[in-house]
């Protein structure tokens, strides 16, 4: 039985039919991906956050969430500056990964 | 039965300790420090979750261990263990000989200008939780002067690898929101913020403490951690962080920023420790022998560990650790 | 006696020698014919250049021959090379020379001897075919015994690295154990051949020589010839462009593996991070070990330290770079958001200061830096109060030049509207990028150790002696990049004690937190560091002072005693 729900498109994340082939085999060179507890120190120190919407944070969850487009347009504002890896308290090598994203 | 039992550290896993280890017959030596019993509880106001205040647990267990025979101002320079027992020799060149030696030495506080971007020791108007503390106690501290805006940063020191510390500091969560309630009484037309990474209210009580936070206090707590401190023109603090709920990086301008240090093992202690064969864990406080049926044990027959010496711990947690060591050293000695 | 001027048993060495000379020749060809056309132009140029020609001279008998900066390094090792080098070197020429003072043998017509010249025919081994002239005896003799006395060395150091003051050395392959088998046998059995005369000894001579000529194109020992077309290359001014061509080719056949740099490398604290040195790196490469060369120029901190100590001067540093310019990141970087900021000054001063990145998460730096220019009176403006762009050195570390230019001209922009005349730096790493890659014509850009040794030395600050010891360490980008050794050392005089540290300037071992890497992880820093923290506490200082705002975190981790800037050391003098 259909109620009519699902004529409007749903604004739920489609956990069943993410695509994680990007995050998997990011997570494969660089298993840090996973220790990320989403502090925002990353973000709250980027230097190209101070004009644009650039959060690494953000990145990997989109990487988790099926939005990788969206992923990887935010690296193009990255200066690869370094300041996200020398705040992060559990020690992600925040640069190499940003990197690793489009290699 | 009169054997000597040696207690290094006068804090409230040592005073604990004393006065069971008395009540069984034994009989307990303290060799503290500082000028003072009562170690780091000693210099706090009130305590989470009920505001209790800390001078009356203090006063108790003070007086529990009046008969205990104590040494102040006063450290452990040297220890041998033969088959009679332990014998160590005190900083006034006494020499006491004991069955068995409890390490109740505790926790030192996490230094702040370690975390340099936090701006400690930089600029004025940053302070630390003991500092606070202090301030509640008398009263008195030239940095507080009718603050509009106050934020606390949790984390301070724990969960950190940049400074060497991974682990989580336990207690820090539970004082942040205690203290900015207090702060609240004392200004209760300030804003008070605070930025956490993961609020652990554990406890029993404390979950009740962080609804009163939200509820009576109107504190205001973000999600994030702050990165970055600097100074604005007026001297008043600018911090910055991400409000990670909101998904966007914020920047505030506060008058006061307390810093909630993280607990460290303490080092004075590692001289002995090292004669004495008890390792340190990965977080650099002293091994037990596993953390169930053995916290109160070391890898050396004898050597006892209570308290915050074997990772951060809360009062009633310590109070419990002392009572279990008791009844440890009470079995090691009838054996 | 051997009445004979040809004998088989120099087929062996013959066949060896013309297969060489075949391939240096095709070598020589590609790497040249590689070359950009400006390069090659440069190089054709610099040969007939007198200074360049005088240079090439000077280098090609200092290093290829007296390997003079490997005596500087370690004398032993020195020995080794210039005996085995320049003794085989001068038995070449003497017996050359000798030629024409032959004195036949019995039975051999002195103008069959002489024919030898015309017939293009050498006779390599006199002893055999002719009988030395007393004096080039002693000669032959003299150089002979040398090169067996740098074997020997070299035989010791391979049994027991340490007693020649070598900590680590180079694991080879079946091939280059073979090959220097091979060179280490070569003149043992020539003295027995020419002592004994015992024909199988000449022919073990002459085919050893086959084997170490044959396989010489293959291995490490590629570097004799190599070296000296290297050197000319280097004269001519010629820069890495791309890995493994032209002139890379010319760098990567001229690393002789000698190791020096392993030891050198701050990574070499345990033998798995030892893997990633400047000698293995060249190696791989030259392998065409694509995934590991690609591996170590990703791990490599760039400090610098091997091409410093380097014999050779190899730009390994640049190769990497070059390597990692190659590795496909579509980042597709794009700036163009700088465009909204602002060029509008404030207000115009003279000196311009710009923390930099890293500085903004050591305040410390940045407020001493505004007490001392209050101090002194400067007329100043602090550009990156408020956040800052990044000066774009991170980016190109990352083998992205391209990219960084929109970093690099917003930044000029900022700062020719400022109106400064002087652009004071924090930071070493903007430093070294401001300096070689930034136009800023009429600006003077210093880092705040020269500016505030200016201060000091023109009387504007005043500061006070204490007694504290101090210990300086060179951050990489400006002691060995820029050679800024003396001016804080002069500064740290004038307000305390300076104390040595094991290794200084520029052999200073790299703190570890250098943004040059981007594999090492935080434990494999941590033991970097720790070792570096050693080194400088090797005098017992008090303080540790540094002038780089990575150095002084990554310190601050590690360190027993407190870990200072120096701009922080001379604010508290103040």
């Amino acid at each position: 039985m259909d109620f009519g729900f699902c004529l409007s498109p749903s604004s739920h994340v489609k956990m069943d039919s993410v695509d994680l082939t990007t995050f998997n085999r990011l997570k494969e060179i660089n298993p840090d991906v996973n220790t990320c507890i989403a502090c925002g120190s990353c973000t709250a120190t980027c230097t190209a956050g101070n004009f644009t919407e650039m959060s690494f944070r953000r990145m990997l969850l989109m990487l988790q969430r099926g939005k990788e487009d969206e992923a990887k347009k935010m690296i193009q504002r990255c200066m690869l500056c370094g300041k996200c890896t020398l705040v992060c308290p559990r020690g992600i090598n925040i640069r190499k990964i940003l990197l690793d994203i489009t290699r | 039965m009169k054997e000597n039992i040696l207690i290094i550290g006068g804090g409230a896993a040592g005073m604990e300790a004393a006065t069971q280890l008395q009540k069984m017959g034994l009989t307990p030596i303290i060799i503290e420090k500082s000028e003072t019993l009562g170690g780091h509880i000693a210099q706090w106001d009130r305590l989470f979750p009920a505001f209790h205040p800390a001078k009356d647990v203090v006063d108790k267990m003070l007086d529990q261990v009046k008969d205990v025979k104590t040494y102040l101002n006063t450290e452990v320079v040297d220890i041998q263990k033969d088959n009679n027992g332990f014998h160590a020799v005190l900083s006034n060149n006494e020499k006491i000989d004991a069955k068995a030696v409890i390490l109740a030495t505790g926790f030192d506080i996490f230094k702040a200008e370690r975390k340099q971007e936090y701006g400690y020791g930089i600029y004025n108007n940053v302070m630390t939780s003991v500092e606070l503390e202090k301030f509640f106690r008398t009263g008195k501290d030239e940095r507080i002067n009718n603050p509009k805006k106050i934020g606390f940063v949790h984390c301070v020191g724990a969960r950190d690898v940049k400074v060497c510390n991974t682990y989580c500091s336990k207690v820090c969560c539970t004082t942040a929101l205690k203290q900015a309630c207090e702060i609240k009484e004392v200004f209760p037309d300030a804003e008070v913020y605070t930025f956490y990474m993961d609020l652990r209210m554990f406890g029993p009580g404390y979950e009740d403490l962080y609804l009163k936070t939200q509820k009576d206090f109107d504190v205001k707590c973000v999600r994030g951690r702050v990165c970055e401190v600097s100074e604005d023109m007026d001297g008043k603090l600018v911090i910055k962080a991400e409000d990670t709920l909101f998904g966007k990086p914020l920047k505030m301008t506060l008058d006061v920023l307390v810093l909630m240090c993280a607990m460290e093992k303490n080092k004075s202690i590692d001289a002995i420790q090292q004669k004495l064969g008890v390792a340190n864990n990965n977080d650099g406080f002293m091994q037990n022998s596993d953390m169930y049926l053995g916290m109160n044990n070391t890898a050396q027959d004898g050597v006892f560990v209570a308290g915050a010496c074997t990772a951060p711990k809360s009062l009633p947690d310590t109070i419990g650790e002392a009572r279990s060591v008791a009844t440890q050293v009470y079995n090691y000695i009838n054996r | 006696m051997n009445s004979q001027i040809f004998h088989p048993f120099v087929l062996p060495f013959v066949l060896g020698m013309a297969f060489v000379l075949t391939y240096c020749l095709v070598g020589l060809i590609r790497v040249i014919s590689q070359l950009p056309k400006d390069d090659r132009k440069k190089f054709w140029r610099s040969l007939v250049t007198p200074k360049t020609a005088w240079a090439n001279i000077r280098d090609l008998f200092g290093d290829c021959l007296f390997h003079v900066k490997i005596w500087k390094r370690n004398p032993v090792l020195g020995y080794m090379h210039t005996a085995i080098a320049f003794g085989w070197f001068m038995i070449i020429v003497i017996g050359h020379v000798m030629l024409f003072t032959l004195k036949p043998l019995q039975g051999v017509e002195v103008e069959r001897l002489q024919g030898m010249f015309t017939n293009f025919y050498y006779p390599i081994f006199f002893k055999y075919f002719a009988e030395e002239t007393p004096v080039f005896a002693f000669l032959m003799d003299f150089f002979l015994l040398m090169i067996i006395s740098g074997i020997l060395i070299a035989v010791v150091k391979k049994i027991h690295s340490k007693i020649v003051g070598v900590k680590r050395v180079m694991h080879f392959g079946f091939a280059d154990s073979l090959i220097r088998f091979a060179l280490w046998t070569i003149f043992p059995f020539r003295l027995i051949a020419e002592k004994t005369n015992i024909m199988a000894f000449w022919w073990l001579y002459s085919i050893d020589l086959l084997i170490f000529m044959c396989m010489l194109p293959f291995t490490r020992y590629m570097h004799i010839p190599t070296e000296a077309l290297f050197i000319l290359l280097r004269h001519a001014g010629i820069k890495v462009t791309e890995p493994r061509k032209g002139y890379v080719l010319a760098e990567l056949y001229s690393c002789p593996s000698c190791g020096l740099c392993i030891d050198a490398c701050p990574m070499s604290v345990n033998d798995k991070m030892s893997g990633n040195t400047s000698a293995y790196f060249m190696k791989k490469l030259r392998n065409k070990d694509t995934e590991e060369s690609q591996r170590i120029a990703e791990t490599c901190l760039m400090c610098g330290k091997c091409v410093k100590i380097c014999p050779l001067s190899i730009e390994s540093c640049d190769i990497k770079f070059s390597q990692r310019a190659s590795i496909p990141y579509n980042i597709n970087s794009d700036h163009s958001y700088l465009n909204v900021i602002s060029t509008e000054a404030e207000k115009s001063s003279k000196v311009l200061y710009f923390a930099g990145c890293m500085t903004q998460l050591t305040p410390k730096i940045m407020r001493a830096m505004k007490q001392i220019m209050e101090k002194a009176g400067e007329d100043y403006q602090f550009m990156d109060e408020n956040g800052v762009i990044c000066c774009g050195r991170p980016m190109m570390l990352s083998g992205k030049t391209a990219e960084a230019k929109a970093m690099v001209e917003k930044n000029t922009e900022l700062i020719k509207k400022s109106g400064a005349t002087k652009l004071v730096l924090s930071c070493p790493i903007c430093y070294k990028v401001f300096k070689e890659e930034y136009h800023l014509e009429g600006i003077e850009i210093q880092h705040h150790t020269q500016y505030i040794d200016e201060l000091v030395k023109t009387g504007k600050l005043k500061v006070s002696k204490g007694d504290v010891n101090y210990v300086y360490h060179d951050p990489c980008e400006l002691g060995r990049a820029f050679e800024i050794y003396d001016e804080p050392r002069e500064v740290l005089e004038n307000v305390g004690n300076l104390r040595k540290a094991k290794s200084e300037k520029e052999i200073s071992i790299c703190c570890g937190g250098s943004l040059g890497s981007f594999t090492l992880t935080q434990q494999e820093r941590d033991e970097i560091t720790a070792n570096s923290v050693n080194d400088l506490m090797f005098n017992n200082p008090d303080e540790i002072v540094t002038a780089c705002p990575l150095c002084l975190k990554t310190f601050a981790r590690k360190s027993p005693v407190k870990v200072k800037d120096i701009a922080e050391v001379v604010s508290e003098k103040i």
